[in-house]
């Protein structure tokens, strides 16, 4: 009955490893793993669904418009 | 001469907006400072269309181009401001509050207080979408850096947030460790 308790268990594993797991690297279990990812993309979700600010589609806008004439000094 | 922006192509950066603001907002904790970053990021873009090669990853080429914006204004920054430390974190920091329910503010004061390296990693392999190849080359270090940035980072996060912490976790983790059992 050694197995359950997933997060202690990942811990303890990063001592005994009995596994090839370099003791130099440890890893985080994969339950501890997915929590942070899914919070990390829950997070960059939000930011991501933000309105594209309109300064952005103006600055394209005009750099569209009056390309050619501006950037040929090289 | 001059490389002119053609329609799909201003599609396509307008297209990489929303992700080259996740990125710059992630990475420097600044909403405002984000949107100058991108808007760099454009113009530079723009300005060195004749060094992007066709076919390749865009996306790639503007976290790239933002990335380089962001460390050398960042080490300007540190020169001009009495800051040694550059503490991200501390103007980042925001009071602790014991909430129960997940909240984005306790992930973005965790995120804040990792090295920089190590944020950049994280963003780009967890958040953007990037391989670690990918990574790699928009951060001009080796593959098995970027893992073991990667590794580092969500290690911290996950003791920042107790994530690993099953005694904080309360009567909850009965259920997780059914759940994950």
């Amino acid at each position: 009955m050694t197995v359950d308790k997933g997060n202690k268990l990942a811990r303890a594993s990063l001592d005994n490893s009995s596994s090839s797991q370099l003791a130099t690297d440890p890893k985080l279990d994969s339950g501890s793993q997915k929590r942070i990812g899914d919070q990390l993309r829950a997070m960059y979700d939000e930011l991501m669904q933000q309105p594209v600010p309109d300064r952005f589609k103006d600055l394209l806008d005009q750099l569209d418009k009056k390309n050619g004439g501006k950037e040929g000094s090289q | 001469m001059t490389p002119e922006p053609e329609p799909e192509l201003r599609e396509a950066l307008l297209a990489a907006v929303p992700s080259l603001r996740a990125f710059a907002i992630s990475l420097s904790g600044q909403v405002d400072r984000a949107d100058d970053l991108v808007q760099d990021t454009l113009l530079r873009a723009l300005s060195n269309l004749h060094r992007f090669e066709p076919g390749t990853n865009l996306n790639a080429w503007l976290f790239t181009i933002l990335r380089n914006l962001f460390h050398s204004e960042y080490r300007k920054r540190r020169r001009e401001v009495e800051d040694p430390d550059g503490s991200y974190a501390g103007r980042l920091k925001v009071q602790p509050e014991q909430g129960s329910h997940l909240d984005f503010e306790d992930f973005r004061s965790a995120l804040a207080q990792l090295p920089a390296d190590q944020r950049e990693a994280l963003l780009l392999v967890g958040a953007s979408g990037f391989s670690y190849e990918e990574a790699a080359n928009i951060c001009e270090c080796a593959v098995g850096t970027i893992k073991s940035r990667v590794n580092r980072a969500r290690i911290r996060l996950a003791s920042l947030l107790n994530v690993d912490d099953i005694e904080d976790l309360g009567p909850d983790s009965m259920t997780r460790a059914a759940l994950q059992g």
